[in-house]
């Protein structure tokens, strides 16, 4: 009966703290991915994975930064067990060029190309600052790096994108 | 604080504003109107960053349970997922016919007046450099327009736009290619001690914007002669 009811109990941990985050790590592992299908794979192979170790996530709080986390690894993984090939982004911005495109607005959809078109190293840590809204401390911690090479890829993303979009760049 | 330390922090986080920032653009208006841009520059990106990337593909993978669930909470997360698809698309749409069209008047006597080291700039542009900045809209200049001694791409209503001061035989006059704008026909702006005309162009409008100079439509229709058109 204890078990029925602390697996009820982790399953309403569960739904009540992962699951309304389910948007945000697709949005986050589609410009990981730069691909619909194979972000869908990553968010739910995570949510798994959040599923099995559900007990090591010590404070609601940090369910976040910790899905995150693992979306990103589960990224790699599945970078790494795919063996996928270097990228053709032109492919990949024909492939996806329904979730890039703002008919709306042109200028949300040339900057979402210049986004696809972002080296991963500059992508990622903007996607974390401009979308997830981290701090530059965060963004150090989640991808293991320096404040200072957070910072460094930081300008240089947002000088390639100005660049990109017909502004002019600055001194790097 | 110079302004190469302003504007690695303020490209690095455009929304920082830390006493010696600010400090800084208090005195250099060219800083300033670089973080603005930079701050601009964000609010597309945080737009452009909000996709949708499950919008009609796969919705098994991307909504699927972590567990296995009783059919009637499945039928309830059903009904909760159209109901918020229903309500993104009337957001959606109430956004896209609430979005408002930026005034042009605002956009282009604030963004003129937001750059007086620009009016007060003496050294001459070298051609190329006047080409490069008009490259990617397509244009050149005729040497015959006058002297250009500003020259660069300014962010401008969510786009980057080519902003040249050229000396005139009346004076300076601030010349915007506006590619993404139309207007349907010439237009004639006045506010904050600026005047300026707005005429229709092959590829959008084109802005030319003086202050206290005499003549002005003649002086923006010569202008607009000056700008040649790349097929």
């Amino acid at each position: 009966m204890n078990d029925v009811l602390r697996e009820r109990q982790r399953q309403q941990r569960f739904t009540a703290v992962c699951e309304p985050l389910r948007a945000d790590l697709l949005r986050f592992a589609f410009w990981l991915a730069r691909d619909r299908a194979l972000a869908e794979d990553v968010v739910q192979e995570a949510m798994l994975r959040a599923w099995k170790s559900l007990d090591s996530l010590d404070s609601d709080a940090k369910a976040r930064p910790w899905m995150l986390t693992i979306v990103r690894r589960e990224h790699a993984r599945t970078f790494e067990r795919k063996r996928l090939e270097v990228l053709d982004v032109d492919a990949l911005v024909a492939a996806e060029a329904d979730v890039l495109a703002a008919e709306e607005d042109a200028a949300v959809a040339e900057m979402r190309e210049a986004l696809f078109r972002l080296e991963d190293d500059y992508r990622e840590p903007l996607v974390l600052q401009v979308m997830m809204g981290f701090t530059t401390q965060e963004i150090a911690a989640h991808m293991d790096l320096t404040q200072g090479a957070v910072l460094t890829r930081l300008f240089r993303a947002r000088q390639q994108l100005r660049k990109a979009l017909g502004g002019a760049g600055e001194e790097p | 604080m110079n302004c190469l330390e302003f504007r690695r922090a303020v490209g690095a986080e455009p929304g920082s504003d830390g006493t010696a920032l600010a400090a800084h653009s208090a005195t250099c208006p060219a800083c300033a109107r670089y973080q603005r841009e930079m701050q601009d520059m964000d609010r597309l990106l945080g737009r452009a960053m909000r996709v949708d990337p499950s919008a009609g593909r796969r919705t098994d993978a991307a909504t699927a349970p972590v567990q296995a669930r009783s059919a009637r909470s499945a039928l309830g997360r059903g009904w909760a997922m159209a109901a918020s698809l229903v309500a993104g698309v009337l957001v959606a749409a109430a956004l896209w016919v609430s979005w408002p069209e930026p005034s042009l008047a605002a956009e282009v006597l604030d963004h003129a007046a937001h750059e007086p080291q620009s009016w007060a700039m003496k050294d001459i542009v070298s051609r190329a450099d006047v080409a490069d900045v008009l490259d990617s809209s397509g244009a050149t200049l005729r040497p015959d327009a006058g002297d250009v001694t500003f020259a660069r791409r300014c962010f401008f209503d969510r786009h980057w736009v080519p902003h040249l001061v050229v000396q005139t035989d009346a004076g300076p006059v601030t010349v915007f290619l506006l590619g993404h704008r139309d207007v349907a026909g010439e237009t004639h702006l006045e506010g904050d001690g600026y005047e300026a005309i707005v005429l229709p162009a092959p590829r959008g409008s084109i802005a030319v914007v003086g202050r206290d100079v005499p003549g002005l439509d003649a002086v923006a229709r010569q202008v607009f002669e000056s700008v040649e058109w790349r097929a």
